[in-house]
């Protein structure tokens, strides 16, 4: 009898009524909670800033380890965990899911979505980390699914198709929650597919809108792509966007038309490719949308973090979105009307002589994808990517990893397109180019190099640099200690002096990071997560190792 | 013995244009090794090469059990052949240097050792069995299919898992196999406080567990002044508080929840 009851009592806590854990509300004030990490950027505006400040210039010196999570694979570790009330939320490459106690890297559970035999994916079985609303967990998978887990038991709760993997869809990218609603889309800009964005209800996994990144057929921007080759014209979603909740938009930003390099065969600016769009949070309708790079010849992705911040612009306070892109600009927009305030390379390029008034770009003459091949600026990879930046409403600055007098040769030839293949039409040719880094650097200084940049977010001037031997995929967290954290491909997590640039601190982690790092606290005191290699790291002040006596 | 070298020559053809066909998903290749013989061949291969990890009847010991039908490195033959023949990186599992025939052989032993195909036997109606399932409450405690509760294990692809005899003991005598995943964690800290769980994970200094509220947390040893592992189920027996019909029915349900993955069993 006694068994009985507890059998019930359980199964009336547990399985009924697991308390909410993360609120939508939450979500809203995640800046209010910073000993958790909530959402991929940390908030909705993704700014990667966080009030905590414990850790500081006076003591960064002195961070020790505290623990280290080895994944269970050798894929590129590319995940932002989340955290919440003390557990730990990260994603291993070829999605599993797992669950940590941030107070002594112990691990509660694992989710492993079951994986087909073969995936389509481009460029790497790569997972960039979850959402999370209520108790529910969202992760995508490389065969373009969408799946919803119990937060508590690991348990899968609900598996939505998002789109036909074996025609080069995956997801990549970490959800964002947008109130009652799971946005994702599909990666495969190098696939040939016709990209889209999508919101799912949490509760069901039923899809509730979609918005098409290339236009199709009585859609306004179809007429921008020559014939049907808005069919396989990439648009690809494989970066999280944000929302501002005053206007009820989602921004979010897309990959590169396809074929990246060859743009004869899709005459016309291709909408929305390679532009940020800004979404109606319930009905997913376009408000509207600025293109970075119409008609792309060089796969200039524009699917980076768009960061909210309000800003006193020529002495207006004006909500704008800071943009630094793959195309080697650093953009300013007004996000509630996508009217275009400045738009100044923050790096070395050649693409263009400018933008017009009006914000659209000015190609340069003879910079096109050839046969032969061309030598642009910057080179394939981009001014920057996909790494997240940050934007320090303390310091006023915006901050972003870049690769500097970078370049590549870009050819270009006819391709006939074929399900789930490489969709390119064309081809770059860097002069030493490994995404997954041995541990040796050979890295030449003429082909550029990598360095964390401040910007002046009203002129957009570099402000400060922190010089590196080697390019880098670090995302960036800055903290109310003015202090600012990041990685690199050398296999460095570092802090500076977010006001100077000044390098404070640095670890050798033995592997490259291509990761962004978070801050949170355990039992009140702060600690610092990046992933390395094939590991997750966290850092805290104090002693390494643990006593049990 | 001639025949018998054609279909091997027939094989490797075979295997070799699966190979260079690569992604083309239309063009499955079919095991030309399925019959009796080979079932039994390929058994006995079994035993020699692969049952001391994998377990004497397959069910898995130091290796996954391979009786659920769904194989976690592919569940096509090419994808079973491959992970035979060149292992799986990463783990334990090495490439075996077999003949093509017999790969094929034990890939036959293989499908025919799913003990999903018991559910055809269960002499019970699984849609009576369902309905079994609904009215006694499984459901607070487990989820089958549809989201159920979370306290007890999820039910919803044990018939890949589980035969029909160890269903019925499940039922009526819970207490006699519980899975370590559900053993749970009944301790008294130093400060006189209660605390109880799922244990989730446990090493030489501490707990991490699955309270009743909901809440992951770890618990340090050195913090506890006494506590016990749990090895009973807290589901009751349905001996004698079934009907023997009624269990049969719920047998049959149970056994008819199979794995599914998004993935076809390519036959």
């Amino acid at each position: 009898m006694r068994r009985l009851a507890l059998a019930v009592t359980f199964a009336a806590i547990v399985g009924r009524v697991l308390p909410a854990q993360v609120s939508f509300e939450r979500l809203l004030r995640a800046v209010n909670e910073p000993q958790n990490w909530l959402t991929y950027n940390g908030n909705l505006q993704s700014t990667h800033y966080s009030r905590l400040s414990q850790i500081k210039q006076e003591n960064v010196a002195t961070l020790n380890l505290k623990w280290v999570w080895q994944a269970q694979s050798l894929e590129k570790f590319e995940a932002t965990p989340l955290v919440v009330d003390g557990v730990m939320y990260v994603t291993e490459p070829r999605n599993k899911v797992v669950a940590i106690d941030t107070r002594t890297g112990r691990p509660f559970w694992i989710y492993q979505y079951p994986m087909p035999e073969t995936t389509y994916v481009c460029c790497g079985n790569v997972n960039r980390g979850l959402a999370i609303l209520d108790n529910t967990l969202f992760v995508g998978t490389l065969d373009a699914h969408l799946v919803a887990i119990d937060a508590a038991t690991g348990r899968k709760k609900w598996d939505t198709q998002v789109a036909e993997y074996t025609q080069g869809y995956a997801v990549t990218v970490a959800p964002l929650v947008v109130k009652d609603k799971v946005v994702v889309g599909p990666a495969g800009g190098e696939r040939g597919i016709a990209g889209f964005l999508a919101a799912f209800d949490a509760q069901t996994g039923r899809e509730v809108w979609r918005f098409n990144t290339t236009a199709h057929p009585g859609e306004a921007g179809n007429e921008t792509w020559a014939g049907d080759s808005w069919k396989t014209g990439g648009g690809s979603v494989w970066v999280t966007g944000s929302y501002d909740a005053d206007l009820n938009l989602v921004y979010w930003g897309t990959g590169n038309p396809g074929p990246d390099w060859n743009p004869a065969v899709r005459q016309g600016a291709n909408l929305y490719t390679d532009s940020v769009v800004a979404l109606d949070a319930d009905t997913g309708k376009l408000k509207w949308y600025y293109q970075f790079t119409p008609n792309d010849e060089w796969d200039f992705d524009s699917v980076q973090v768009p960061v909210l911040a309000d800003l006193s612009w020529k002495g207006k306070l004006r909500k704008t979105m800071l943009w630094g892109n793959r195309n080697g600009f650093f953009y300013v927009l007004d996000r509630m009307s996508g009217e275009f305030l400045l738009g100044k390379p923050f790096v070395k390029q050649t693409w263009s002589s400018g933008i017009d008034e009006s914000g659209k770009p000015i190609k340069a003459p003879g910079k096109s994808p050839s046969v032969g091949g061309t030598d642009t600026y910057p080179g394939v990879q981009g001014g920057t990517n996909w790494y997240s930046p940050a934007f320090s409403p303390r310091t006023g600055l915006y901050y972003l990893t870049a690769w500097e007098d970078y370049h590549t040769t870009y050819f270009q030839w006819d391709q006939n397109y074929e399900p789930g293949k490489p969709f390119t039409g064309g081809a770059a040719r860097a002069p030493f180019q490994s995404l997954l880094r041995d541990p040796f650097i050979k890295w030449g200084p003429e082909w550029g190099y990598g360095v964390v940049r401040a910007l002046n977010t009203a002129t957009g001037e570099k402000v400060w640099d922190y010089k590196m031997r080697d390019v880098s995929d670090g995302g960036i967290l800055t903290t109310a200690s003015d202090l600012l954290f990041s990685g690199n491909r050398e296999g460095y997590f570092f802090a500076l002096d977010a006001k100077t640039g000044k390098e404070l601190w640095k670890c050798y982690l033995g592997s490259q990071v291509a990761a962004a790092p978070i801050t949170y606290t355990v039992d009140g005191a702060q600690y610092v997560s990046i992933a390395a290699g094939n590991s997750l790291f966290t850092f805290g002040l104090g002693r390494t190792g643990e006593v049990h006596h | 013995m001639l025949v018998k070298k054609v279909r091997f020559l027939g094989a490797l053809c075979c295997f070799g244009i699966a190979v260079l066909a690569g992604q083309d998903r239309s063009n499955v290749i079919r095991n030309p090794f399925s019959a009796a013989d080979d079932i039994a061949a390929g058994e006995r291969s079994f035993r020699s090469q692969c049952a001391a990890c994998h377990g004497f009847d397959a069910s898995g010991a130091a290796g996954p059990s391979l009786t659920t039908g769904v194989f976690r490195h592919g569940n096509s033959d090419e994808a079973l052949f491959a992970v035979i023949s060149k292992g799986v990186p990463g783990t334990p599992m090495v490439g075996f240097k077999l003949e093509g025939r017999e790969v094929w052989q034990l890939i036959s032993f293989l499908r025919s050792a799913n003990i999903a195909k018991g559910a055809s036997h269960a002499p019970g109606d699984p849609v009576r069995g369902a309905q079994v399932f609904n009215d006694n409450g499984c459901a607070q405690c487990h989820t089958a299919g549809k989201p159920g509760g979370f306290a007890g294990p999820d039910l919803t692809e044990i018939g890949s898992r589980r035969t029909l005899a160890q269903l019925e003991n499940a039922l009526t005598d819970p207490d006699a196999e519980v899975d370590p995943d559900y053993w749970s964690l009944r301790a008294r800290t130093k400060t006189g406080q209660m605390i109880s769980g799922i244990r989730m994970n446990e090493d030489t200094d501490s707990f991490q567990i699955l309270e009743s509220s909901g809440r992951l947390r770890s618990v340090w040893k050195v913090d506890l002044a006494s506590y016990e592992i749990v090895r009973t189920s807290p589901m009751p027996s349905f001996k004698g508080k079934l009907k023997a019909s009624d269990l049969e029915d719920l047998v049959a349900y149970l056994a008819g929840l199979r794995a599914q993955t998004n993935h076809e069993v390519q036959q």
